[in-house]
């Protein structure tokens, strides 16, 4: 398993948000005043600047009272239509999902633990979300269609508050059936662990600190690591029984991070031999402690790796070193004589630990995540929360959009338009058009690719210099930057997976996936809202 | 002293267009006319004659392809106008789900009226309207007049200024209608200007103190009932029953003036009266029941020979 451990910076998102916004926003405004103008005249971009202008009215008229109003009335609707009925499907699903679960893994309880968390929160997620996503779509169409909504705004409702009030209701459900589901799936989670003693142990929530990685080459100059052709370019090698080196350092250690008094540390290498050498026991491992303030080196015991598992180092407060100037043992504190603070950076309590392979000619594979503090552990059931929480987000992001794309379109469609940004925006789709826009896939633009098409040009090839290359250039830089605004519309639903952190026993982070998830939520609820309301507002709530 | 015009429409037109905005009809055409403060206003016509229409586009429901309305001196697309206004739409759409209480209180919390007062003005119009039996079940379950009933009471609760009606009477029978006509006149009374729109001319007739007859979307006739109903070049009079022989001199009489009687004949009563009539003597007398003539002989036949048919 690999995990963005990438922290969140609330500035830069909402500078990239602003981007965003600001750019879709003004050209849905420049489309809006010049079809206006074409279907109406000079009359059009004045009604579209008057619609705007009562948007903000609106917005400033808004009563929370309406909008609670708006949302209990459907809260009411999908309880006395049984819309949850379908839940019934879930009750039964964990009624007999045991039965399957169980013993499917050989009797590895730590494995058994895995399938039955993953279980739990797919269940519940793979549930919730399609629920939610039809209730959001089909409610305003029909009522539209039954025309109830006539008693609605002939009222002093803005359409504002409708839209609002539609989406808290459907998120108020949401809500109250995921705490049911997410109660009921870890009741039966613990339950099922009983049976296994294995399985009681592994449930727990590991609190990782990460580090920054750096690697050292076999001379002691930085490096990239050493690429040992695997497919998978994930983790990068040092070589053994050489100076070469992988160093992480550690942020924010203090006394804290100590576990009676010890601090531990896990580890996840891949070994890549050069030949078989003692293949019943792992590569020979060197993991050491560094401060290059005052020059001290702690060597810890060397020791086999586990590959495929973690490699758990305990290391006491006190540390026994042999100091080279007195020629004697003395004794260090792990906190106060190890950690230091890098005035230059303006990082503090940095601990550096450096990480040598031992056996010559061999290879240790390592990747920034695969070495972490552990912080004491934390219960399962907050992990599990967490995760819940993640769905949660992900619900209400599918509610404002289910909603809002109901403001304009009827409920089939809505749907069926729901439906694709939520596949899209998980699947391998947004991985492509993310290496799309970053020039990552070869052939360039639309009009470089049908030169190349028609001139039989092979994709590696550079198209030759000339006025063909230029205005090929010219136009899709305009094409990319438009895809580069328009894939920004179709949300990272990965990001609200959390499933996997739990899954594989890690607490979820709240600086790499619970911040950026909630960051992306609100960031995309507020234009759902805004179209949402913008297109209920200028629409006749009556054809015929 | 001028009377305040709660309506003010002028050259309103609504062209329907389709998706690619080609013109597909015209259901109304340079529309104008005002409402006054206080009266009752009908809007008259046939089907597609554009009643709904101009009551949708006085209400923002749709927008005017041309013209202007001010309706309580605000344009149509103002939504602080709905504080004052109370609609009853041509069906009663209404949320099904919902029973009369929860009803009431769900448009009165959109009107921001406190929770106590919410519950008071609820309790008053279920009286009012006759579903006090009924008050706890859900829409869903209701009759259609019981439906029209809720739906009055729901364009009620703000107490408007202007309630507007869109065929408050179509479907029902002929008791909920009387009912559905006396709280509108009541309506007026309590000083509300009230505007409907209907085809049952009988009902607009009953009730309206001014009409517009609208067809093919365009305003045909505009002005006070009696005085657009009112022939001219006739008199009517009206007397006790007279006798042929009376009837005779009188005709003299009129001949005598080179006057022609068009008609003297017994006025008859009205289907309505008469059916109305009807159901409030079974209430009074609860098992009576019609038999008919020949039924009637042979039961008396049977009651003076001493046989016990019943």
């Amino acid at each position: 398993m690999t995990f963005d451990i990438t922290d969140f910076i609330l500035k830069d998102g909402v500078k990239h948000w602003l981007w965003v916004f600001g750019s879709v926003c003004g050209a849905l405004l420049l489309a809006s005043l010049l079809l206006s103008y074409v279907v109406t005249g000079m009359k059009g971009p004045g009604k579209v600047i008057k619609t705007i202008l009562g948007g903000v009215s609106d917005l400033y008229a808004l009563s929370l009272k309406r909008v609670f109003a708006i949302a209990s009335l459907t809260i009411k609707e999908v309880i006395r239509k049984k819309t949850l009925v379908v839940f019934i499907v879930f009750a039964v699903l964990f009624m007999f999902g045991g039965w399957f679960l169980t013993g499917s893994t050989g009797a590895r309880g730590d494995l058994e633990v895995k399938n039955f968390i993953s279980f739990a929160l797919t269940t519940t997620s793979w549930l919730i979300l399609p629920v939610s996503l039809l209730m959001s779509c089909w409610g305003i169409p029909e009522d539209i269609k039954a025309r109830s909504i006539h008693t609605v705004v002939t009222k002093p409702a803005r359409r504002l508050e409708i839209v609002i009030g539609r989406i808290l209701g459907y998120v108020v459900v949401g809500t109250g059936v995921l705490i049911i589901m997410g109660f009921a799936g870890n009741i039966w989670v613990h339950r099922q662990v009983q049976k296994s003693e294995e399985a009681q142990k592994a449930l727990f929530c590991r609190v990782p600190l990460y580090g920054d990685m750096s690697f050292f080459d076999s001379e002691g100059k930085q490096s990239e690591g050493i690429h040992v052709g695997d497919v998978w370019d994930y983790r990068r090698y040092i070589k053994g029984a050489t100076q070469s080196t992988a160093l992480w350092e550690f942020e924010k250690v203090t006394s804290d991070i100590l576990v009676n008094d010890k601090l531990k540390i896990e580890a996840r290498f891949e070994a890549f031999r050069t030949h078989k050498g003692q293949m019943k026991e792992g590569l020979l491992c060197q993991v050491f402690l560094e401060n290059p303030v005052t020059r001290k080196r702690v060597k810890l015991p060397v020791f086999h790796i586990n590959e495929f598992t973690q490699n758990i180092i305990r290391i006491n407060r006190k540390l026994k070193h042999y100091d080279e100037k007195e020629k004697k043992y003395v004794e260090l504190d792990l906190i106060d004589d190890m950690v230091f603070d890098n005035d230059i950076n303006k990082k503090e309590n940095i601990l550096r630990v450096g990480v040598r392979c031992i056996d010559p000619g061999q290879y240790i594979g390592m990747a920034q995540a695969d070495m972490f503090i552990r912080y004491p552990d934390r219960s399962f059931d907050v992990g599990y929360s967490k995760a819940i929480v993640g769905i949660w987000l992900m619900m209400v992001l599918i509610v404002s959009m289910g909603v809002s794309a109901s403001c304009f379109l009827k409920g089939p469609v809505a749907t069926l338009l729901t439906f694709s940004f939520l596949l899209v925006g998980q699947g391998g789709f947004r991985q492509f058009l993310n290496e799309f826009v970053d020039k990552q896939v070869l052939g360039g633009g639309p009009v470089e690719s049908i030169i190349r098409i028609v001139t039989h040009y092979n994709q590696v090839k550079e198209l030759e210099e000339g006025a063909t290359k230029m205005v090929a250039e010219v136009i899709d830089s305009g094409f990319f930057y438009f895809l580069r605004i328009a894939h920004q519309i179709i949300p990272d639903f990965s990001s609200f997976k959390m499933t996997p952190f739990v899954v594989n026993g890690f607490d979820v982070s709240w600086g790499s996936a619970l911040a950026p998830s909630i960051a992306i939520t609100i960031a995309y609820v507020i234009p759902c809202v805004l179209i949402g309301y913008f297109s209920l507002k200028s629409r006749e709530l009556e054809t015929k | 002293m001028e009377i305040e015009n709660v309506i003010e429409v002028q050259n309103l037109t609504k062209i329907y267009r389709d998706f690619w905005g080609r013109k597909k009809v015209r259901a109304l055409n340079s529309l104008s006319l005002n409402v006054k403060k206080g009266e009752i206003f009908g809007l008259l016509g046939p089907n597609g004659s554009g009643k709904t229409t101009t009551m949708k586009l006085l209400l923002g429901l749709l927008f005017p392809t041309e013209g202007e309305i001010k309706i309580l001196g605000k344009p149509a697309d103002d939504v602080k106008k709905n504080e004052r206004i109370g609609y009853l739409p041509e069906e009663s759409y209404l949320y099904r789900f919902l029973n009369a209480e929860e009803t009431l209180d769900f448009y009165g919390r959109l009107f921001n009226i406190p929770a106590k007062l919410r519950k008071e003005r609820a309790d008053k119009l279920i009286k009012r309207v006759g579903v006090q039996g009924a008050r706890k079940r859900q829409l869903k379950e209701y009759s259609k007049g019981m439906t029209r009933r809720i739906g009055l009471a729901q364009a009620l609760i703000n107490e408007p200024d202007l309630v507007l009606l869109d065929e408050p009477t179509s479907g029902l029978d002929p008791i909920v209608t009387r009912d559905m006509k006396d709280m509108i006149l009541k309506l007026r009374d309590e000083g509300k200007t009230v505007v409907m729109c209907s085809h049952l001319l009988a009902d607009v007739q009953d009730v309206c103190d001014r009409i517009a007859i609208l067809y093919s979307g365009e305003l045909k006739e505009l002005g006070k009932v009696d005085e657009l109903l009112k022939e001219q070049d006739e008199t009517v009079l009206r007397t006790s029953k007279l006798d042929q022989n009376v009837i005779d001199q009188v005709k003299a009489v009129l001949e005598k003036n080179n006057v022609e009687l068009i008609n003297a004949s017994q006025p008859t009563a009205t289907l309505e009266e008469l059916f109305l009539k009807t159901v409030e003597q079974s209430k009074a007398r609860p098992g009576q029941r019609f038999v008919p003539e020949n039924e009637q002989a042979e039961s008396k036949e049977s009651s003076t020979n001493g046989s016990s048919k019943k």
